[in-house]
Protein backbone atom coordinates (compact mmCIF):
# COMPACT_ATOMS: atom_id res chain seq x y z
CA UNK A 1 0.00 0.00 0.00
CA UNK A 2 2.36 2.64 1.09
CA UNK A 3 4.42 2.09 -2.71
CA UNK A 4 1.49 2.96 -4.25
CA UNK A 5 0.76 5.83 -2.10
CA UNK A 6 4.86 7.04 -2.24
CA UNK A 7 4.63 8.43 -5.69
CA UNK A 8 1.39 10.42 -5.34
CA UNK A 9 3.04 11.75 -2.01
CA UNK A 10 6.05 13.06 -3.94
CA UNK A 11 3.98 14.16 -6.71
CA UNK A 12 2.14 16.36 -4.46
CA UNK A 13 5.14 17.81 -2.89
CA UNK A 14 5.87 18.85 -6.40
CA UNK A 15 5.57 22.16 -7.97
CA UNK A 16 2.93 23.72 -10.08
CA UNK A 17 4.26 21.81 -13.13
CA UNK A 18 2.96 18.72 -12.30
CA UNK A 19 -0.38 19.24 -11.81
CA UNK A 20 -1.30 17.76 -14.81
CA UNK A 21 0.71 14.21 -13.50
CA UNK A 22 -0.94 14.39 -10.04
CA UNK A 23 -4.56 14.81 -11.75
CA UNK A 24 -4.11 11.61 -13.00
CA UNK A 25 -2.59 9.83 -9.90
CA UNK A 26 -4.78 11.73 -7.03
CA UNK A 27 -7.75 9.41 -7.29
CA UNK A 28 -5.87 6.31 -6.78
CA UNK A 29 -3.65 7.73 -3.77
CA UNK A 30 -7.68 8.87 -2.20
CA UNK A 31 -8.83 5.43 -2.80
CA UNK A 32 -5.51 3.68 -1.09
CA UNK A 33 -5.20 5.76 1.97
CA UNK A 34 -8.40 4.21 3.85
CA UNK A 35 -7.29 1.30 2.77
CA UNK A 36 -3.78 1.32 4.38
CA UNK A 37 -4.84 3.42 7.86
CA UNK A 38 -8.17 1.80 8.91
CA UNK A 39 -6.93 -2.07 8.89
CA UNK A 40 -6.13 -1.58 12.71
CA UNK A 41 -7.83 1.81 13.79
CA UNK A 42 -11.83 1.96 14.28
CA UNK A 43 -13.72 1.64 10.97
CA UNK A 44 -16.15 4.50 11.81
CA UNK A 45 -13.68 6.92 12.30
CA UNK A 46 -11.40 6.10 8.87
CA UNK A 47 -14.67 6.18 6.81
CA UNK A 48 -15.90 9.66 8.34
CA UNK A 49 -13.59 11.99 6.95
CA UNK A 50 -14.81 10.24 3.55
CA UNK A 51 -18.41 11.42 3.91
CA UNK A 52 -19.35 7.74 4.12
CA UNK A 53 -22.45 7.17 6.06
CA UNK A 54 -21.97 4.84 9.40
CA UNK A 55 -25.02 2.56 10.04
CA UNK A 56 -26.24 2.74 13.54
CA UNK A 57 -25.25 -0.04 16.04
CA UNK A 58 -28.01 -2.45 15.71
CA UNK A 59 -28.35 -5.41 18.41
CA UNK A 60 -28.80 -8.63 16.94
CA UNK A 61 -29.26 -11.98 18.79
CA UNK A 62 -27.03 -14.61 18.47
CA UNK A 63 -28.59 -18.07 17.66
CA UNK A 64 -27.77 -19.20 21.07
CA UNK A 65 -29.27 -16.44 22.46
CA UNK A 66 -32.86 -17.21 20.59
CA UNK A 67 -35.71 -18.68 22.81
CA UNK A 68 -38.04 -21.24 21.79
CA UNK A 69 -40.65 -20.17 20.03
CA UNK A 70 -43.26 -22.80 18.55
CA UNK A 71 -44.28 -26.64 19.04
CA UNK A 72 -42.09 -27.15 16.42
CA UNK A 73 -39.37 -26.45 18.31
CA UNK A 74 -40.15 -27.21 21.43
CA UNK A 75 -40.12 -30.95 19.76
CA UNK A 76 -36.93 -30.30 18.32
CA UNK A 77 -35.36 -29.05 21.39
CA UNK A 78 -35.98 -32.83 22.44
CA UNK A 79 -34.96 -33.91 19.87
CA UNK A 80 -31.50 -32.27 20.46
CA UNK A 81 -31.23 -32.63 23.67
CA UNK A 82 -31.13 -36.47 23.09
CA UNK A 83 -29.03 -36.51 20.62
CA UNK A 84 -26.54 -33.91 22.34
CA UNK A 85 -26.71 -36.50 24.97
CA UNK A 86 -25.17 -39.01 23.06
CA UNK A 87 -22.53 -37.32 21.56
CA UNK A 88 -21.07 -35.87 25.18
CA UNK A 89 -21.44 -39.22 26.75
CA UNK A 90 -19.26 -41.09 24.50
CA UNK A 91 -16.28 -38.56 23.49
CA UNK A 92 -13.64 -40.31 21.40
CA UNK A 93 -10.79 -38.37 21.25
CA UNK A 94 -8.20 -38.76 18.20
CA UNK A 95 -4.82 -38.19 20.32
CA UNK A 96 -2.58 -35.53 18.46
CA UNK A 97 -0.40 -35.92 21.21
CA UNK A 98 3.05 -33.86 20.26
CA UNK A 99 5.06 -32.70 23.30
CA UNK A 100 4.76 -32.42 27.09
CA UNK A 101 1.23 -31.66 26.88
CA UNK A 102 1.10 -34.93 26.13
CA UNK A 103 2.28 -36.11 29.27
CA UNK A 104 -1.06 -34.40 30.81
CA UNK A 105 -3.33 -35.84 28.89
CA UNK A 106 -2.46 -39.44 29.22
CA UNK A 107 -2.48 -38.32 33.45
CA UNK A 108 -6.27 -38.06 32.27
CA UNK A 109 -6.73 -41.09 31.76
CA UNK A 110 -5.21 -42.33 34.53
CA UNK A 111 -6.99 -43.50 37.27
CA UNK A 112 -6.55 -40.00 39.28
CA UNK A 113 -8.91 -38.62 36.59
CA UNK A 114 -10.29 -41.11 35.07
CA UNK A 115 -11.74 -40.20 32.13
CA UNK A 116 -13.38 -43.69 31.41
CA UNK A 117 -15.81 -42.54 33.70
CA UNK A 118 -17.25 -39.96 31.11
CA UNK A 119 -17.17 -41.75 28.25
CA UNK A 120 -13.54 -41.05 27.15
CA UNK A 121 -12.08 -43.51 25.22
CA UNK A 122 -8.86 -42.35 23.33
CA UNK A 123 -9.03 -43.55 19.55
CA UNK A 124 -5.81 -44.24 17.61
CA UNK A 125 -7.77 -44.05 14.08
CA UNK A 126 -9.23 -40.50 12.90
CA UNK A 127 -11.77 -42.45 11.70
CA UNK A 128 -13.91 -43.32 14.46
CA UNK A 129 -12.77 -40.55 16.44
CA UNK A 130 -14.66 -36.90 17.29
CA UNK A 131 -12.58 -34.65 19.02
CA UNK A 132 -8.96 -34.28 18.00
CA UNK A 133 -6.90 -32.92 21.07
CA UNK A 134 -3.96 -31.20 20.19
CA UNK A 135 -1.25 -31.18 22.54
CA UNK A 136 1.82 -29.91 22.16
CA UNK A 137 3.95 -27.77 19.93
CA UNK A 138 2.82 -27.68 16.28
CA UNK A 139 5.57 -27.57 13.75
CA UNK A 140 5.78 -26.59 10.45
CA UNK A 141 6.93 -30.21 9.44
CA UNK A 142 3.75 -31.85 11.05
CA UNK A 143 1.41 -29.30 10.31
CA UNK A 144 -0.19 -31.07 6.89
CA UNK A 145 -0.59 -34.40 8.88
CA UNK A 146 -2.10 -32.42 11.59
CA UNK A 147 -4.40 -31.35 8.56
CA UNK A 148 -4.71 -34.79 6.86
CA UNK A 149 -6.15 -36.23 10.43
CA UNK A 150 -8.32 -33.28 10.49
CA UNK A 151 -9.91 -34.42 7.15
CA UNK A 152 -9.96 -38.03 8.02
CA UNK A 153 -12.06 -37.55 11.08
CA UNK A 154 -16.09 -37.53 10.29
CA UNK A 155 -18.57 -35.41 10.57
CA UNK A 156 -19.05 -33.96 13.66
CA UNK A 157 -15.95 -33.42 14.73
CA UNK A 158 -14.40 -30.81 17.30
CA UNK A 159 -11.03 -29.83 18.14
CA UNK A 160 -9.18 -28.72 21.63
CA UNK A 161 -6.10 -26.94 21.20
CA UNK A 162 -4.07 -27.86 24.75
CA UNK A 163 -1.49 -25.70 25.65
CA UNK A 164 0.37 -22.15 25.28
CA UNK A 165 2.05 -23.65 22.09
CA UNK A 166 -0.77 -25.63 20.58
CA UNK A 167 -2.86 -22.16 21.19
CA UNK A 168 -0.81 -19.99 20.08
CA UNK A 169 2.75 -20.53 19.30
CA UNK A 170 3.88 -20.37 23.35
CA UNK A 171 7.52 -20.09 23.74
CA UNK A 172 8.75 -21.04 19.97
CA UNK A 173 6.07 -18.25 18.72
CA UNK A 174 8.81 -16.60 17.40
CA UNK A 175 10.88 -19.63 16.38
CA UNK A 176 11.62 -20.62 12.56
CA UNK A 177 9.87 -24.00 12.17
CA UNK A 178 6.94 -23.81 14.66
CA UNK A 179 3.39 -23.09 13.57
CA UNK A 180 1.86 -19.96 15.62
CA UNK A 181 -1.02 -21.88 16.83
CA UNK A 182 -2.86 -24.66 15.63
CA UNK A 183 -6.02 -22.48 14.76
CA UNK A 184 -3.94 -21.52 11.56
CA UNK A 185 -4.51 -25.23 10.49
CA UNK A 186 -7.67 -26.44 11.78
CA UNK A 187 -10.85 -25.07 13.32
CA UNK A 188 -10.42 -24.80 17.20
CA UNK A 189 -13.28 -24.97 19.04
CA UNK A 190 -11.85 -24.81 23.09
CA UNK A 191 -8.57 -23.48 23.36
CA UNK A 192 -6.82 -24.67 27.15
CA UNK A 193 -4.31 -21.98 28.39
CA UNK A 194 -1.49 -23.02 30.16
CA UNK A 195 1.88 -24.50 29.81
CA UNK A 196 1.68 -27.41 29.97
CA UNK A 197 -2.22 -27.28 31.38
CA UNK A 198 -2.51 -29.57 34.51
CA UNK A 199 -4.96 -32.45 33.72
CA UNK A 200 -7.42 -30.71 35.64
CA UNK A 201 -7.44 -27.72 33.37
CA UNK A 202 -7.89 -29.97 29.99
CA UNK A 203 -10.88 -32.00 31.74
CA UNK A 204 -12.69 -28.22 32.20
CA UNK A 205 -11.71 -27.76 28.89
CA UNK A 206 -13.69 -31.26 27.85
CA UNK A 207 -16.44 -30.17 30.27
CA UNK A 208 -16.75 -26.88 28.30
CA UNK A 209 -16.99 -28.89 25.24
CA UNK A 210 -19.62 -30.75 27.06
CA UNK A 211 -21.44 -27.67 27.11
CA UNK A 212 -21.18 -26.71 23.72
CA UNK A 213 -22.23 -29.38 22.65
CA UNK A 214 -24.98 -29.52 24.85
CA UNK A 215 -26.45 -25.77 23.54
CA UNK A 216 -25.64 -27.00 19.68
CA UNK A 217 -29.21 -26.34 18.04
CA UNK A 218 -28.81 -29.44 15.54
CA UNK A 219 -31.85 -30.09 14.37
CA UNK A 220 -33.14 -26.58 15.15
CA UNK A 221 -31.00 -24.73 12.48
CA UNK A 222 -31.85 -27.05 10.54
CA UNK A 223 -35.46 -26.27 11.32
CA UNK A 224 -34.46 -22.38 10.76
CA UNK A 225 -33.89 -23.17 7.35
CA UNK B 1 -17.35 -48.77 41.68
CA UNK B 2 -20.86 -49.27 40.72
CA UNK B 3 -22.26 -52.38 41.46
CA UNK B 4 -26.12 -53.30 41.55
CA UNK B 5 -25.94 -53.65 45.33
CA UNK B 6 -24.61 -50.19 45.57
CA UNK B 7 -27.01 -48.63 43.34
CA UNK B 8 -30.07 -49.95 44.51
CA UNK B 9 -28.76 -49.32 48.25
CA UNK B 10 -28.25 -45.59 47.56
CA UNK B 11 -30.97 -45.50 45.68
CA UNK B 12 -33.16 -46.78 48.62
CA UNK B 13 -31.49 -43.77 50.72
CA UNK B 14 -31.75 -41.03 48.12
CA UNK B 15 -35.31 -41.78 46.67
CA UNK B 16 -36.22 -42.31 43.17
CA UNK B 17 -36.33 -37.98 42.35
CA UNK B 18 -32.67 -37.83 43.14
CA UNK B 19 -31.73 -40.85 41.39
CA UNK B 20 -33.07 -39.88 38.03
CA UNK B 21 -31.32 -36.26 38.79
CA UNK B 22 -28.32 -37.75 39.77
CA UNK B 23 -28.59 -40.26 36.52
CA UNK B 24 -28.75 -37.14 34.10
CA UNK B 25 -26.45 -34.50 35.89
CA UNK B 26 -23.38 -36.92 37.46
CA UNK B 27 -24.16 -39.77 35.35
CA UNK B 28 -23.80 -42.27 38.88
CA UNK B 29 -25.82 -43.13 42.14
CA UNK B 30 -24.71 -41.44 45.15
CA UNK B 31 -25.67 -40.95 49.09
CA UNK B 32 -23.69 -38.82 51.10
CA UNK B 33 -24.13 -36.07 53.93
CA UNK B 34 -25.43 -32.68 53.16
CA UNK B 35 -21.94 -30.55 54.15
CA UNK B 36 -23.28 -27.63 52.82
CA UNK B 37 -24.63 -25.23 50.96
CA UNK B 38 -22.74 -21.81 49.14
CA UNK B 39 -24.59 -18.62 48.27
CA UNK B 40 -25.60 -19.72 44.78
CA UNK B 41 -27.55 -22.42 46.34
CA UNK B 42 -25.04 -25.66 44.90
CA UNK B 43 -25.37 -28.81 47.49
CA UNK B 44 -22.16 -30.22 48.58
CA UNK B 45 -21.84 -33.67 49.48
CA UNK B 46 -19.52 -36.18 51.01
CA UNK B 47 -19.31 -39.57 51.49
CA UNK B 48 -15.86 -41.20 53.22
CA UNK B 49 -17.15 -44.47 52.16
CA UNK B 50 -16.93 -44.11 48.34
CA UNK B 51 -13.19 -44.58 46.63
CA UNK B 52 -10.78 -42.12 47.19
CA UNK B 53 -11.26 -38.86 45.10
CA UNK B 54 -14.58 -39.52 44.77
CA UNK B 55 -15.85 -39.12 48.36
CA UNK B 56 -16.95 -35.55 47.66
CA UNK B 57 -19.41 -33.89 45.26
CA UNK B 58 -21.44 -31.17 44.38
CA UNK B 59 -25.06 -30.67 42.78
CA UNK B 60 -25.49 -28.00 40.82
CA UNK B 61 -28.42 -25.22 41.38
CA UNK B 62 -28.37 -24.41 37.60
CA UNK B 63 -29.37 -26.57 34.76
CA UNK B 64 -26.70 -25.23 32.17
CA UNK B 65 -23.92 -26.12 35.32
CA UNK B 66 -20.28 -25.07 35.35
CA UNK B 67 -17.05 -25.71 38.05
CA UNK B 68 -17.04 -22.03 38.00
CA UNK B 69 -19.88 -21.86 39.84
CA UNK B 70 -18.69 -23.55 42.83
CA UNK B 71 -17.14 -20.62 44.85
CA UNK B 72 -13.37 -20.44 45.84
CA UNK B 73 -13.51 -22.32 49.66
CA UNK B 74 -15.88 -24.83 48.31
CA UNK B 75 -13.08 -25.51 45.62
CA UNK B 76 -10.88 -25.72 47.81
CA UNK B 77 -12.46 -28.59 49.86
CA UNK B 78 -14.26 -29.95 46.38
CA UNK B 79 -10.59 -30.62 45.31
CA UNK B 80 -9.12 -31.87 48.62
CA UNK B 81 -7.28 -28.72 49.18
CA UNK B 82 -8.81 -28.55 52.68
CA UNK B 83 -10.15 -30.82 55.69
CA UNK B 84 -12.86 -28.50 56.66
CA UNK B 85 -15.30 -27.05 54.65
CA UNK B 86 -16.40 -23.86 54.51
CA UNK B 87 -19.47 -24.56 57.17
CA UNK B 88 -16.77 -25.86 59.44
CA UNK B 89 -14.02 -23.00 59.01
CA UNK B 90 -15.13 -19.99 58.40
CA UNK B 91 -12.23 -18.30 56.73
CA UNK B 92 -12.71 -20.59 53.62
CA UNK B 93 -16.10 -18.80 53.92
CA UNK B 94 -17.32 -15.96 51.14
CA UNK B 95 -19.53 -13.37 51.55
CA UNK B 96 -18.44 -12.30 54.94
CA UNK B 97 -15.99 -9.21 54.19
CA UNK B 98 -16.93 -6.19 52.41
CA UNK B 99 -14.58 -7.34 49.29
CA UNK B 100 -16.05 -10.09 48.15
CA UNK B 101 -17.98 -10.62 45.28
CA UNK B 102 -21.75 -10.83 45.50
CA UNK B 103 -21.46 -14.72 43.81
CA UNK B 104 -18.70 -16.64 41.73
CA UNK B 105 -17.81 -15.22 38.53
CA UNK B 106 -19.17 -17.26 35.65
CA UNK B 107 -17.20 -18.75 32.47
CA UNK B 108 -17.95 -16.13 30.19
CA UNK B 109 -16.61 -18.48 26.63
CA UNK B 110 -19.47 -18.76 24.02
CA UNK B 111 -21.59 -15.36 25.47
CA UNK B 112 -21.48 -12.02 24.72
CA UNK B 113 -18.74 -11.36 27.53
CA UNK B 114 -16.33 -13.27 26.56
CA UNK B 115 -12.60 -12.56 26.36
CA UNK B 116 -11.36 -10.79 22.84
CA UNK B 117 -8.07 -9.83 22.14
CA UNK B 118 -7.05 -6.15 21.58
CA UNK B 119 -3.81 -4.78 20.33
CA UNK B 120 -2.42 -2.47 22.39
CA UNK B 121 0.95 -1.66 20.63
CA UNK B 122 1.51 0.77 18.13
CA UNK B 123 0.79 -0.39 14.78
CA UNK B 124 3.73 -0.86 12.60
CA UNK B 125 2.15 1.35 9.46
CA UNK B 126 1.18 4.57 9.77
CA UNK B 127 -0.49 6.87 7.17
CA UNK B 128 1.12 9.96 6.52
CA UNK B 129 -1.04 12.77 4.67
CA UNK B 130 0.82 15.31 2.82
CA UNK B 131 0.33 18.78 3.13
CA UNK B 132 1.20 20.63 0.21
CA UNK B 133 2.04 24.38 0.49
CA UNK B 134 1.12 26.73 -1.93
CA UNK B 135 3.74 28.27 -3.68
CA UNK B 136 4.40 31.83 -2.98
Amino acid sequence: MLHSLRPAASMALRAKPAASSLVRIAPRAIAAAPISTSSRKDAASALTPQGTSVLPRREVPLPSQEGTKSVVQYALTTLDVIVNWARQSSLWPMTFGLACCAVEMMHLSTPRYDQDRLGIIFRASPRQSDVMIVAGTLTNKMAPALRQVYDQMPEPRWVISMGSCANGGGYYHYSYSVVRGCDRIVPVDVYVPGCPPTSEALMYGIFQLQRKMRNTKITRMWYRK
Amino acid sequence: MSTITRTLSNLRKIGLKNYIIQMVYIGDTKAGRLVGEDRAGNKYFENNEELPLRTRWVEYKKHDYDAAQIEPGWHAWMSYGVDKSPTEDPLLRTGGNKWDLPKATPNFTATSGNYITYNTTKPKLTSWEPKAVERQ
